[in-house]
């Protein structure tokens, strides 16, 4: 069952003079419990601000339009803000972006991690009774993340400690409300590789033992193809392609998928050094100056006068994407009426 | 294949003093020696931590050595035979200035080159790196990521260097952008001839682009040798484990297909 479905999300932002910017359009996005989902994109495709927007973390010139978001069954758009407030804090944890910047610089470690730590875990009478407790347990949610030495990183402040044990520190922080979803927010940016893959074994481990259902937002492909099961690929505030990891690995149905795969050498096993790598040309639009339609359009290879339509959601056994004219698939078969995807009908789908 | 840069027995050592009482921490650089030739591309890979940051800087004059000699095959002052492009290119740049006023700054303080040269050159190394001349006019917020990286190459190339040396010039970059780099990178060495150092996590494009790899652990280079040697038969532990944790990844993306 889905943990976490969000659908049709639209995200505007208040630019000031009577202009909104769609930061997100019509984003997709199912989590299953005990999954490990990875949410791709490169920097400015509003990967983060489908997070703020997971948790609630938005300010008043944003707003929020959405078919549903929910939880577990619950809705999070309507609810109220205690409710909300509760689950975001026994259900939900988040591992944001640069840990060096998240942690607080004038708390030491062990004090920030016994503050995450919720109450209802404290069952012990006396103060002094529940502050060895809380000692206790924050002793064991670091060993928990691989952390042997507790006792030099327990008090040391944020700024002496190197950049991977506070990342460790900071999925500690997130594990101490034994949440169900954990969202980890491009945690293995600038590792080097063996401190990258004690991470990743880090989180697999969480996802089997305790089946925490992991939705790991980052653009390492690398990363992502090893450890997730399945794979949402955003490119600027579009959901372009999503479906189980294996297949779009496999038959990429999305120009922007295959480019993004393309980019890392080692993904291409007849690649000879030194020779140019597959690139789409140009970068990213910025919010101001985004392509209507189809917002790949003027990077896209096989772009056409169809492309200024946004394409709608098609999926086949599960493998969804938005592309009128899809890699690997006759001419014919893809121009077809499009069937939807699941839960949706055709007039959901037009234009607002 | 002319050697152009040697590097013999560099040692470096430096200290932080964190407090009044703490005793001194002291960071040892070396001894290292390699040596370069034109057009290649060296990579220097380890843990963090490790002193390839330091190297690299002690490679681009940034920091003067302890003992030790850099030979440069030039008649060209060595800040402007090496070049260095920083990590964040980002912040690199001065959001106060234009583009052209950034580069100027740096045709002014190494060359005698007239207003009018100095516009010229300006020009035609933007073209170079795949920008437009009109991007002199432009400043830093306008830019996009990837042509920031531009930018800094560009600013890098100026002064016709013979070496680049860059510090993790594609951590910061997307995906697609970073492949737009690496293809310039890849296309002025050819036309240039550059020798190129670069400091880099990403064994992937390690094994790519460079030419040797240099591995560091604690001020050492522990291993050197042809990426293609070094990659099939890594002699010590370290390099061991970085290498095999990368492949273990690629692995489990072959296995997934």
């Amino acid at each position: 069952m889905a943990l976490l479905e969000i659908k049709n999300l639209t995200l505007y932002i208040d630019t000031g003079d009577d202009t909104t910017v769609k930061a997100l359009e019509k984003v997709n996005l199912t989590l299953n419990e005990g999954e490990i989902r990875a949410l791709v994109g490169e920097s400015g495709s509003g990967k983060s601000l489908v997070v703020r927007c997971i948790i609630g973390a938005i300010p008043d010139y944003w707003s929020i339009k959405a078919d549903r978001i929910t939880y577990n069954g619950q809705d999070l758009l309507n609810m109220s803000y205690e409710k909300r407030r509760q689950i975001m804090r026994r259900e939900i944890a988040v591992v944001f972006q640069e840990p060096t910047s998240s942690l607080d610089p004038s708390v030491t470690i062990g004090e920030q991690i016994e503050e995450s730590i919720p109450p209802e875990f404290i069952d012990k009478g006396w103060f002094w009774e529940k502050n060895r407790q809380r000692k206790q347990i924050a002793i064991g949610l670091i060993h928990k993340v691989g952390i042997r030495d507790h006792a030099r990183y327990l008090n040391a402040y944020p700024h002496e400690i190197p950049k991977d044990v506070s990342q460790k520190i900071m999925i500690a922080m997130a594990l101490a409300s034994e949440p169900k979803i954990l969202i980890a927010d491009d945690s293995t940016r600038g590792m080097e590789s063996t401190t990258k893959t004690q991470i990743l074994r880090l989180l697999v481990k969480l996802n089997k033992t305790k089946k925490l259902a992991i939705l790991f937002v980052s653009h390492d492909l690398l990363a992502i193809t090893s450890i997730a099961q399945s794979m949402t690929v955003l490119y600027c505030g579009q959901t372009v392609e999503s479906g189980k990891t294996r297949s779009l690995l496999k038959r990429p149905l999305h120009p922007y998928t295959k480019a993004l795969l393309d980019s890392a050498p080692s993904f291409q096993v007849s690649l000879a050094p030194k020779s140019p790598l597959v690139a789409l040309d140009g970068t990213i639009p910025t919010l101001q100056h985004l392509p209507a339609g189809c917002r790949l359009g003027p990077r896209c290879p096989n772009a056409r006068k169809e492309c200024v339509q946004v394409p709608a959601p098609r999926s086949i056994q599960e493998h969804t994407y938005s592309c009128h004219f899809p890699l690997h698939m006759p001419e014919k078969l893809s121009t077809k009426p499009p069937r939807m995807a699941q839960g949706l009908t055709a007039t959901s789908y037009e234009d607002d | 294949m002319t050697k152009i840069l040697s590097v013999k027995d560099i040692r470096y050592t430096h200290t932080v003093k964190r407090g009044v009482f703490s005793p001194l921490q002291v960071f040892e650089l070396g001894p290292i020696s390699f040596d370069m030739h034109s057009g290649e591309t060296i990579a220097i890979i380890g843990n963090n931590g490790s002193g390839k940051s330091l190297l690299a800087k002690a490679l681009a004059g940034a920091i003067s050595i302890d003992s030790g000699t850099i030979e440069i095959d030039t008649e060209a002052k060595h800040a402007q035979a090496v070049r260095m492009i920083l990590q964040h290119s980002k912040d690199a740049l001065n959001p106060a200035l234009s583009i052209g006023s950034i580069l100027t700054q740096t045709l002014t303080l190494n060359t005698q080159l007239s207003e009018h040269q100095k516009r010229e050159k300006i020009e035609e190394t933007l073209v170079r790196v795949g920008l437009l001349r009109e991007h002199y006019y432009f400043y830093r917020h306008m830019l996009s990521d990837g042509q920031q990286q531009r930018v800094a190459l560009a600013r890098a190339l100026l002064l016709d260097p013979k070496i680049i040396v860059a510090d993790e010039p594609f951590a910061a970059l997307d995906p697609s952008v970073r492949s737009q780099t690496i293809n310039l990178i890849l296309k002025l060495q050819k036309e240039l001839g550059l020798g190129f150092v670069f400091i880099s996590h990403n064994i992937g494009i390690v094994r790519h682009i460079s030419d040797r790899v240099l591995v560091m652990d604690k001020g050492k280079v522990i291993e050197q040798g042809p990426t293609k040697d070094v990659f099939i038969d890594p002699q010590e532990p370290l390099t061991q484990k970085l290498i095999q944790s990368h492949f273990a990844m690629v692995e489990k993306h072959f296995a997934n297909l």
